[in-house]
């Protein structure tokens, strides 16, 4: 019974199948109501406020600042240092060498 | 010999001084020369062979071949060199042209100044 | 069989484009616009042709071994062709065939678009070349020749960004094939030979610790691994790949981020068996860890639509050497998903980029700030996106899932657990990372100047949707990706075979 739920094709098929049942429901509740979007409905609730649409966009540096207090010791140490500098990106391949350097002769002595 | 191996890690070490610690982008082209001419140098020697004689089959050593190629210097290397020394032109006239546009773009050749692409 | 077909698959794009210029001048002589696109499409298919040729012999077993000159190994240059090898030609073939169709349209306001296909068709070689080779010299002279032109595609617009990323890409990567000379160099001293599969046969001696092995081969190794890990653009060796796939013509960056991670990976698949036999698997594991986290967790923070899809392409070539890498720990379902998720990769990557692109042609920004709302206008590529993403962040039933899987698996059966748990959450967090992307540009609010975009042009449209379709199959029938990924993975592990085959057969 597992392997037959769990073949990929018979997945998809379920998926598909229940998301046209999802759509058929969908047009069903479109004809019983019919839907009249006017500019006023659509528009982002601010409570009562005009608000311009370039105003509703979320800041793209700060979208997932939580994650960015998670990973803390990440986001001070590394972010910053890439410094944009090409003499810091070169000595970084050259400390990197060295340290594969290292790791190749005790792994194989 | 071992004098031109010397030299020629010599020369790698000062290119990669160049490269980590100068602040001009010509400077730093010509780090890349020198270190890729120490790498020249290593591949050159390694295929010498003391007291031999240049690869060229003549007239007179064509009837001897074991014993020309028993005293001949190794020419594999010497190919090697000169496909390598081709492709180095081509870095650095590419490297040259971009240090001019550079130039155009930012009036300064220093590498550290060349950060608007960050993070 | 087309007779001479490994030569072919390299020499015809050469010589396309050392003849694109003339091409170029005679389309402006006689006024024909679109000359030079329609010739590279021509070239790109004929490639594709040959390779496909060549695809079903090698896949029953057979190592194709073609001596150029006559000359045989290990005294001429040959070219070896085995499962691995045709994995990585028909994705180089293929997926450049689509990036050129795709070019077509996207560089049309361009005035010298022949030296565009000059240039890309010259990157397209040496990528052919460094994967069909059998001598490591050749591979270094054609590694220059993909590296050379990347420098002055990246640089094509000449723009202030773009020369800043040409400038540090071009010094970090001949610092790279500056070490990989080196160590050729080496290598030649202490072997005498230049030919892989002689290479192999002489350095089978150190393999499993018989003999101890000597510095200078130690040195060499780390100097190999150095330089290919630069090309690979993992961590710490990272940093040029960001700038470069932002400042470069969108076609570039879905070349680069496609076809070009093929090579990098075809020789971090060889590394561990082919020409050195010594271990680096604990090289391969940790670097692929690190990549993948450091990758996600910059893309997360970044608000240029390319520059994030550069991070994710570290992140994901990530979890391509992590997978490799538990191959040589035991797990063979390890490496078969590292060398599956490559295929995927280069498909769903160059989706995505393609739609940057598309939106970027039509908008002219590719920052998230200044785009939103532009689902309503381009719905095909918001549809072709949704699906890259779904797919990039391993949602069944797309392909991305399939590879995913099975180097989750190859963590737990090498028995490393905590890798498949670092996998998940990479996962996760890039799943993430592309839920705000999609958020950003094509739902919410449409700012007015954005109000006339239209979709994209059809030509654009075409490559994204064979991309998005072969997604799709080989996520709702992996054993197509199995088919080609299984000989690949037995090819790279076989090396007394691939030795026997060029040297024994003489």
């Amino acid at each position: 019974m597992v392997e037959l739920i769990w073949d990929p094709i018979v997945a998809t098929a379920a998926i598909l199948l229940g998301s046209l049942v999802a759509y058929g429901l969908l047009r069903i509740g479109h004809k019983i109501s019919k839907p009249r979007p006017t500019s006023e409905k659509v528009k982002t609730y601010a409570c009562g406020e005009e608000l311009k649409p370039e105003e509703t966009h979320p800041d793209s540096e700060q979208f997932f600042s939580p994650i960015r207090r998670v990973f803390k010791p990440f986001y001070r140490y590394i972010q910053p240092a890439h410094t944009g500098a090409l003499n810091t990106y070169l000595l970084w391949v050259v400390v990197g060498f060295v340290i594969i350097l290292v790791i190749i002769l005790l792994t194989v002595r | 010999m071992s004098f031109n191996y010397t030299i020629a890690m010599l020369l790698i070490a000062l290119g990669f001084y160049c490269l980590l610690f100068k602040r001009n982008l010509i400077k730093l082209v010509i780090g890349l020369s020198v270190m890729t001419d120490g790498i020249h140098l290593f591949l050159i020697s390694m295929g010498y062979r003391t007291g031999g004689i240049a690869p060229i089959v003549t007239g007179e050593l064509s009837s001897n071949l074991p014993n020309f190629a028993s005293s001949a210097v190794d020419p594999l290397p010497q190919a090697l060199v000169l496909t390598s020394i081709v492709i180095n032109i081509c870095i650095t006239a590419l490297a040259l042209s971009l240090s001019i546009y550079a130039y155009r773009h930012y009036g300064t050749l220093d590498p550290s100044k060349l950060r608007r692409l960050r993070e | 069989m087309i007779a001479h077909a490994p030569i072919l698959a390299i020499v015809l794009p050469l010589f396309a484009a050392f003849l694109m210029p003339l091409v170029g001048l005679l389309s402006r002589r006689y006024n024909v616009p679109k000359a030079c696109d329609w010739f590279a499409i021509a070239t790109m298919i004929g490639t594709l042709l040959i390779v496909a040729d060549m695809a079903p012999s090698v896949w029953n077993g057979q190592i194709l071994v073609y001596k150029l000159g006559g000359w045989s190994p290990p005294w001429g240059i040959n070219l070896a062709i085995d499962g691995l090898s045709i994995q990585m030609a028909l994705m180089i073939a293929g997926l450049g065939t689509l990036v050129i169709i795709y070019s077509a349209a996207y560089m049309q306001r361009e005035t010298r678009r022949d030296l565009f296909y000059a240039l890309t068709l010259l990157a397209i070689t040496g990528m052919m070349g460094i994967v069909l080779t059998g001598d490591i010299f050749n591979f270094y002279v054609f590694l220059e020749i993909m590296s050379v032109s990347s420098y002055a595609l990246i640089a094509f617009k000449r723009d202030s960004n773009a020369i800043e990323a040409g400038i540090k890409y071009l010094f970090i990567g001949s610092l790279g094939t500056s070490l990989i000379l080196l160590s050729i160099t080496m290598l030649y001293s202490f072997v005498g030979s230049l030919n892989i599969a002689d290479l192999g046969a002489k350095l089978a001696a150190y393999r499993d610790g018989a003999l101890p092995v000597p510095t200078i081969l130690i040195a060499s190794l780390a100097l190999f691994v150095t330089g290919v890990m630069i090309k690979v653009a993992v961590v710490p060796f990272h940093t040029w790949l960001a700038d470069a796939f932002t400042a470069a013509p969108t076609a570039i960056s879905a070349l680069l981020a496609g076809p070009g991670a093929v090579v990098g990976i075809y020789w971090v698949a060889r590394l561990p068996y082919l020409p050195f036999g010594l271990p680096v698997g604990i090289i391969l594991v940790s670097l692929g860890l690190l990549s993948m986290i450091v990758g996600v967790l910059m893309a997360l923070t970044q608000h240029d639509f390319k520059r994030m899809l550069a991070y994710h392409v570290i992140s994901q070539k990530g979890y391509m050497v992590l997978g490799i890498g538990l191959g040589t720990l035991g797990s063979v379902l390890g490496a078969q998903g590292g060398l599956f998720h490559l295929l995927n990769h280069s498909t769903y990557k160059c989706l995505l980029f393609m739609c940057a692109g598309a939106v970027l042609f039509r908008t002219g920004s590719q920052k998230f700030d200044e785009l939103g709302g532009l689902g309503k206008n381009m719905p095909m590529t918001a549809l072709m996106f949704l699906i890259g993403a779904l797919a990039i962040s391993g949602i069944p039933p797309l392909n991305g899932f399939v590879s995913k899987y099975a180097i989750y698996l190859g963590g737990v059966e090498a028995g490393l657990p905590i890798v498949t748990a670092i996998a998940v959450l990479v996962s996760a967090l890039t799943f993430a990372s592309f839920f705000k992307a999609f958020s950003s540009v094509f739902l919410g609010q449409r700012p007015e100047r954005l109000r006339e975009t239209q979709e994209a042009p059809n030509m654009m449209l075409f490559p994204m949707l064979v991309m998005a379709v072969v997604c799709i199959v080989i996520g709702l029938l992996p054993a197509l990706g199995f088919n080609i990924v299984g000989p690949a993975q037995a090819a790279a592990e076989n090396s007394a075979g691939y030795i026997g085959h060029v040297i024994g057969g003489i």
